[in-house]
């Protein structure tokens, strides 16, 4: 079971001081939510299986603000839970009994295009379409699209350096991101980086995007906005094993080929979403691709072709070429409701996020069989197969005693298999809460304790997200102290001039 | 007396800053020293030598990885990937020949690489070399093993700490494995050439191309005088300074695009184009700002917004009486300036001016003593990255002064 820091009393026992600082902070109405109906829904995030109910919930409206709340936490030794649309899948904006959840919604603007240096400027409750609907207009977009873009924030995307089906070509947030504004949690504002490319100093544009709301809350976000590709069209590719089928995308990608999106689906994820939306998906194969190539008219054409010839030498049992945007949107319809064509034919389910080598990708799959037998649950499998991330649905009844942790058990083993095979936990969604207790699976207590000095070097009492990514954290007083080692003068073998 | 330590693998490594760290000894970190020109001197007394940590560790074209020792070269390396046609796509030049410090043949080792963060005309498009590490693993300045990301595309396991190590000129910890995002080569290159002598104007005609659908990989502008040296017929006859769109692709598609920017750009002058040779030929002085190099003069490296690019360079040369160079569409702009003086105050103030951040490149040492070689920090932020530094390596052994004169390097000395 999921263990989280112990509410600290003395905050708890503050609550009422709190909630008329928050107030003071925060005047207007609705500013400041502490009742329990109203701060029901912020009890979790995208991942429901753990609730909580925020001590308080705060929503500023503006950087001063912002700064004002955490001077206030950082002076109270109080808390902090950052939140953005609350659309992530692993729990990162669980809160805390004792900690002010602090809702960046009402930072909704977009504040700058900027046209000729082709970035947009906006606050971080944007969400990520918003980007895209504000510049659309003029034939712009933002690459990175993750699958919840229509609710998700922007802010949402930094904390957690979202992905989406566009990142093999295109990046993720964080190749995307030119600049930020941030507030520590002792109340400064930090403006890193910006519409030029370098910044004098360590790469703290970098290591804030991921860094899943322990490093500060940021309040403005600069992005690179692309023109949109002229036109783009997909290839359905059925294949009789996922050996042939992970096959062809490496071929596809030796030949020099980087499509705009190359995902993949197993048979039991096919049926399920055939079943659902009718994409007119061939039921009789054991692995289907989707490519999707974009860019000027003549070169997608002429791709097209070359991946047809390629597939076709892979063995592709099963092709078929979008000859209309209609005809590309339907076949994208079905994988973009891989999860809930899931969701109908289970009671519940749960969405793993390991990536992999894309050559270990059938014994991956097999390996999930076994286990999945041994657990006694289904599973179905979408692939973002051209980067290697997995999407591993597993399927299981909450309602059923003993299931939920059987599935989650279940999950833990993917994602081990994941780091056996030289992957890693997570692609896109994020440590969080979720997949913390797995983090010594890929890191060893010095590698952790290394994340762990960039998070102190930014806050110091670990009040910022408290309970995320670290299985446990260390007392400063413990992380702070130099092992020097005795081995002065003691290392034989290394040649000395 | 001062030693040079030379380890040949990670444990070796890993000895080797424990007896730094135990007995408080400083070390001047490097892969082969063809970048010790760059920055500041650094204050130690032993050296730790990496070239000798080195080789291909695993190379999966397939998966477009390539995991290899931080001391490899970066010739080794290049010949590696030429073998199945592939590259790092961010194409950093031969930043060591434009130092002038001989090291001209010396390209370089993929550690150093990565610390410095380098990238070539290609950045406008797929990034710098931090976009392009997946992974590394390293020892801290405690002597402690410590690693991150992975050989992976897609990954968010944790914070990402190859983002810290990229650029961080060797200060927190001592990479030794490198796991690096490779990329095929493109089918076609060619490059449109537009006649254009006023800076102003040439940065507008590569804030339009930038802002078309044609997908231009590189960006750039020389001058008369700079275009001559590059050898390139087709762009000598032009007699004028030009600006360059390169253009990458499957053949029909990038035949199709140079087309489109002809059009587009054609009110701001003559247009002409370079095939396959003479567009590699040409990005690649671009790249190794072949104009400005093998000299001894002294010469900035200025960054800000692309669109803005034009102005600041106008600026600079006017106010400077130096030569400029674009690229990156106009958000690097090299400077090399006439006489001995870097003229800090001046360039800084002009960066400044328009948000922008001016970095001294090639200067003697002790022009670089007395001038602080990096733009300068942010109050605030350089409180963060002092924390930082102060976390990974708390006795200030790796590499103390090298980013900043030693005075202000938090009395690491």
């Amino acid at each position: 079971m999921l263990r989280m820091p112990e509410p600290n009393q003395n905050t708890l026992a503050r609550r009422k001081d709190i909630i008329a600082a928050m107030r003071d902070i925060v005047p207007a109405i609705g500013g400041v939510i502490v009742d329990e109906d109203q701060l029901r829904p912020y009890e979790c995030d995208g991942l429901m299986a753990y609730r909580q109910l925020p001590m308080i919930v705060v929503l500023p409206e503006n950087t001063g603000q912002v700064a004002a709340i955490l001077k206030y936490c950082h002076t109270n030794k109080i808390r902090v839970v950052p939140r953005g649309a609350g659309t992530g899948l692993s729990g990162g904006a669980l809160p805390m009994a004792d900690a002010i959840t602090i809702s960046m919604m009402k930072f909704n603007r977009v504040l700058e295009i900027d046209w000729d240096n082709r970035a947009a400027v906006v606050q971080p409750g944007v969400t990520n379409l918003g980007i895209t609907r504000a510049v659309e207009h003029k034939g712009f977009y933002y690459a990175p699209d993750p699958s919840s873009q229509i609710a998700c924030s922007i802010g949402g995307n930094i904390a957690e350096n979202s992905g989406g089906v566009h990142s093999l070509k295109y990046g993720l947030t964080t190749n995307n991101v030119l600049g930020l504004e941030m507030v520590t949690i002792e109340g400064e504002v930090l403006r890193i980086g910006g519409k030029g490319l370098d910044q004098t100093g360590y790469d703290l544009l970098g290591v804030i995007t991921g860094s899943e709301g322990l490093l500060g809350i940021v309040t403005e976000v600069t992005v690179r906005i692309l023109r949109k590709p002229e036109t783009a069209r997909a290839l359905l590719l059925g294949f009789n094993s996922s050996e042939e089928g992970g096959n062809c995308v490496a071929k596809i990608i030796a030949d020099g080929i980087i499509p705009g999106g190359l995902e993949m689906m197993d048979a039991p994820a096919i049926k399920a979403t055939e079943d659902f939306v009718h994409a007119g998906y061939p039921l009789d194969v054991e692995a289907l691709l989707l490519v999707e190539l974009d860019g000027p008219k003549v070169e997608v054409d002429y791709l097209i072709e070359q991946v047809g010839a390629i597939a076709k030498a892979c063995g592709a049992v099963y092709s078929r070429i979008s000859e209309s945007e209609e005809e590309r949107l339907l076949f994208w319809s079905g994988r973009k409701n891989a999860f809930p064509a899931i969701g109908r034919i289970s009671p519940d389910y749960m969405c793993m996020d390991g990536t992999i080598p894309r050559a270990r990708l059938a014994e991956v799959l097999t390996g999930m069989q076994v286990l999945s037998q041994r657990h006694g649950l289904r599973v179905a499998n979408v692939f973002h197969a051209g980067d290697g991330n997995l999407h591993p649905l597993i399927m299981f009844d909450a309602n059923q005693p003993g299931e939920l942790e059987r599935a989650e058990e279940f999950g833990a083993d993917i994602l081990k298999l994941c780091v056996e095979v030289g992957g890693v936990l997570s692609g896109e969604h994020g440590i969080g809460v979720e997949k913390r207790d797995l983090m010594p699976e890929m890191f060893t207590k010095d590698d952790m304790k290394h994340q762990e000095r960039l998070k102190l070097a930014f806050d110091e009492d670990e009040l910022l997200n408290p309970g995320k990514v670290f299985p446990t954290l260390h007392g400063c007083g413990e992380l702070k102290t130099l092992h020097a080692r005795e081995v002065a003068n003691k290392f034989p073998d290394i040649p000395r001039f | 007396m001062a030693e040079v330590i030379t380890p040949s693998t990670p444990e070796q490594l890993r000895e080797a800053i424990g007896w730094a760290v135990g007995t408080n000894s400083p070390l001047e970190v490097f892969g082969s020293a063809s970048k010790r020109a760059f920055g500041h001197a650094v204050a130690a007394d032993h050296v730790l030598d990496l070239s000798k940590l080195s080789g291909v560790l695993f190379y999966e074209p397939e998966e477009l990885v390539l995991s290899v020792r931080a001391g490899t070269s970066l010739a080794e390396i290049q010949a590696v990937l030429r073998e199945k046609n592939q590259q790092f796509h961010f194409e950093a030049g031969n930043f060591p020949g434009l130092l002038g410090d001989g090291g001209a043949e010396n390209a370089g080792t993929i550690g150093g690489l990565i610390a410095t963060n380098l990238s070539g005309p290609r950045r406008i498009k797929v990034g710098a070399a931090r976009d392009h590490l997946l992974g590394f693993e390293a020892i801290s300045g405690r002597a402690e093993d410590f690693k991150s990301g992975g050989r992976v595309m897609k990954n968010v396991t944790g914070f990402d700490l190859s983002k810290l190590m990229s650029g961080s000129f060797g200060t927190l910890g001592v990479m030794h494995t490198i796991t690096m995002k490779v990329m095929p080569c493109d089918e076609k290159t060619r490059t449109v050439l537009i006649a254009c002598d006023d800076i102003e104007r040439a940065g507008a005609a590569m804030t339009r191309a930038m802002g078309s659908e044609n997908e231009v990989s590189a960006a750039a502008w020389l001058a008369a005088s700079d275009i001559a040296k590059l050898g390139i017929d087709v762009a000598s006859t032009m007699s004028s300074g030009v600006v360059g769109l390169r253009v990458e692709g499957p053949a029909p598609s990038v035949a199709w695009r140079c087309e489109a920017l002809r059009k587009l750009l054609a009110e701001f002058g003559t247009t002409e184009e370079l095939h396959t040779i003479n567009s590699h030929s040409f990005w690649k002085s671009v790249a190794d700002v072949m104009p400005f190099s093998g000299g001894t003069g002294i010469l900035w490296r200025v960054s800000g917004a692309p669109a803005s690019g034009g102005r600041i360079a106008a600026k600079l040369a006017a106010e400077t009486g130096g030569q400029v160079m674009m690229d990156w569409a106009g958000a690097q702009i090299w400077l090399l300036l006439p006489g001995d003086d870097a003229k800090a105050g001046q360039v800084r103030q002009i960066a400044q001016s328009e948000d922008a951040q001016a970095v001294l490149v090639r200067a003697p040492a002790d022009m670089r003593a007395a001038v602080p070689v990096f733009h300068p920090e942010d109050a605030a932020l350089a409180r963060i990255n002092q924390k930082i530094r102060d976390n990974f390596d708390p006795a200030g052994i790796l590499n103390p002064g090298r980013t900043r004169p030693i005075a202000s390097d938090g009395g690491h000395a």
